[in-house]
């Protein structure tokens, strides 16, 4: 049985996977350069789940999406998508999964909407006696009906957002992949993806999406793979992960004038774990993990000497704090 | 996925995104004017049927430049727009993908070589008369087939690299005068030949002007059906190529990254 009271059915598997860019610069004397973007990272996802992988910027989530979806060629390891290796049969796993790259591009702007879809529906096999229904009951879940004959170009960010799910569920595939789902978007069209999302899983699918919104993967995941620096630091449920920094407390302070001399000097202080930041121009937001809040306070406080401080509140350690300390290096 | 069904899903598509756009105009109206203003400037104080030759010629570099053109360019846009991995992403095989968008380019070029006589016969006053019309759409319409089959070769460099717009401003001249659309290729050096009998098209221009002046010109084809079989062969030489070529394009592709960048 797995974590949701299912028989175990494993449609992901990832098995020590690896990935290195390699690239050069200069005419004559060459610079060769290695990147390591995942690196040996392992992980399965059952039938039904909604995975999250979690990270920073550059952590390496698009690079793992990207070779389970045959995009890429893993360096070294093996993942197998819904019993098919990835690197060696990529036609057998293309035909079973839906893949959302989210974002401005990825659409042909110059003509409509339907007209994408029903190219991709085409490009993907859909029959051609249910293609047309298809697409106009994914027109409707997306709720793109009225607007499904208008050029791409016309469309807001959040349109094409649904219009991109759209386009990756045309074919009902079992898997679906969405790399940042909701990257750039308003509350409200990020809110309708959100629940875009929620309706697959209602409808039986497997979704493994990336993320580095905390609301989201709390509110979407049931289980998350933190990933930084390429590797895999937790894979847990959401609840389990907040209960890493169970022992924790935030101190969140508010002030202006706070920059990152400030910063580096909380960071240096014993006792903190973890230090995250709102740095706009009018005013700063701090959140620093301690332990023991009743005397890191005063040592808190006595750090940012000198800004102007607004307030300083002790509060429960939410996702975000445990993501943080986890991609700090604490894990 | 049948293969049929990607070359034709993306003819059909192709053909949407090229009449969206409306530079097609540019390549496809004003480039075949210049074309034949050039033709004829040339052969001006020639009568008969060379000016005929040279009206083909025109219609054929139209063809040309039109197919590497749209082939480069419609590559070249997939990379802007960053559908290159969604594409990729399907199961469908890239090579069927491309092989729909070079056909649906390669026909463009035909109507744009249509419209180089069309200039030619009513803005210009030059009789364009054709020997025996059939053969000469039979041979207009394979030299078609066998352009696009070149493309594909093409199409697989276009796909790797993030400068396709490059790559078809460099071929497009070299194939013009290799495939001896405006002069006989016997006025280049020896040293050419072997380039220029290796390209489908050479031979397709032959067969076309075989049709058109009932002869070929001091040419070296043997006659129009020996002209449209070593077409027929190279054709299927390059299609052969074309699927290796694609077989390394995936490969490389996915070990690069590469598709994403633009």
């Amino acid at each position: 049985m797995n974590a949701l009271g299912r028989m175990a059915d494993t449609v992901i598997d990832v098995q020590d996977l690896f990935r290195v860019y390699r690239s050069s610069s200069g005419l004559l004397r060459k610079k060769k350069k290695e990147t390591v973007a995942v690196d040996h990272i392992s992980f399965s996802v059952e039938r039904g789940e909604l995975f999250g992988l979690l990270g920073p910027n550059g952590a390496g989530k698009t690079t793992t999406i990207k070779m389970l979806t045959t995009l890429l060629l893993p360096t070294s390891g093996r993942a197998t998508v819904l019993g098919f290796d990835s690197a060696k049969q990529p036609m057998e796993v293309r035909k079973r999964i839906g893949l959302v790259l989210g974002g401005e591009r990825g659409l042909y702007y110059r003509v409509s909407g339907r007209q994408n879809l029903r190219y991709f529906a085409d490009l993907y096999g859909v029959p051609v006696h249910i293609r047309d229904k298809r697409i106009k009951e994914v027109l409707e879940l997306v709720g793109l009906t009225d607007k499904a004959d208008e050029k791409v170009e016309d469309y807001s960010r959040g349109m094409k957002q649904k219009l991109h799910i759209a386009k990756g569920i045309v074919h009902d595939p079992e898997l679906i992949f969405m790399d940042e789902p909701t990257i750039g978007l308003d509350p409200q069209a990020a809110r309708d993806t959100r629940h875009m999302v929620m309706d697959m899983k209602k409808r039986g699918k497997t979704v493994l999406l990336t993320t580095h919104y905390m609301y989201e993967a709390d509110e979407l995941c049931d289980r998350l793979g933190v990933i930084a620096k390429g590797k895999i630091v937790a894979l847990d449920t959401p609840k389990g992960l907040k209960d890493l920094v169970r022992d924790s407390s935030v101190i969140e302070v508010e002030g202006f004038g706070i920059t990152d001399v400030e910063l580096a000097r909380l960071r240096a202080l014993q006792g903190v774990k973890a230090v995250s930041a709102s740095m706009s121009e009018e005013k700063q937001l701090l959140r620093v993990q301690v332990s023991d809040p009743g005397e890191m306070v005063a040592k808190v406080t006595d750090a940012v000497h000198g800004c102007t401080i607004i307030g300083v509140k002790v509060k429960e350690p939410t996702l975000e704090d445990a993501y943080l300390w986890l991609v700090e290096g604490n894990a | 996925m049948p293969r049929l069904r990607a070359v034709t899903t993306s003819f059909r598509h192709q053909a949407l995104v090229f009449f969206a756009d409306p530079q097609w105009l540019i390549p496809n109206i004003i480039a075949p004017f210049v074309l034949t203003m050039v033709a004829l400037l040339l052969y001006r104080d020639v009568t008969g049927p060379i000016v005929l030759y040279a009206i083909l010629g025109g219609g054929m570099m139209g063809m040309w430049g039109n197919t590497l053109y749209a082939s480069g360019f419609s590559i070249q846009s997939e990379r802007w727009w960053g559908t290159m991995e969604s594409v990729f992403a399907v199961p469908s095989s890239l090579i069927w993908i491309i092989a729909g968008r070079t056909l649906w380019n390669a026909l463009i070029g035909l109507l744009n070589g249509f419209v180089v006589l069309v200039f030619a016969t009513v803005m210009f006053h030059q009789p364009v008369q054709v020997q025996d019309m059939g053969l000469f759409v039979l041979a207009f319409s394979l030299t078609l087939l066998s352009l696009s089959c070149l493309g594909l070769v093409f199409s697989s460099a276009f796909v790797l690299t993030r400068s396709a717009s490059v790559l078809t401003n460099g071929l497009e001249f070299p194939i013009y005068v290799g495939t001896g659309t405006m002069f006989p290729i016997a006025l280049l050096p020896f040293w050419t030949h072997p380039l220029s009998l290796s390209l489908g098209p050479t031979w397709g221009i032959d067969a076309i002007r075989y049709a058109a002046l009932g002869s070929s010109q001091g040419s070296f084809a043997q006659g129009y059906w020996g002209d449209l079989a070593i077409m027929a062969v190279l054709s299927v030489v390059y299609l052969a190529a074309a699927v290796l070529l694609f077989v390394q394009v995936d490969k490389v592709a996915r070990r690069d990254a590469s598709l994403g960048r633009f």
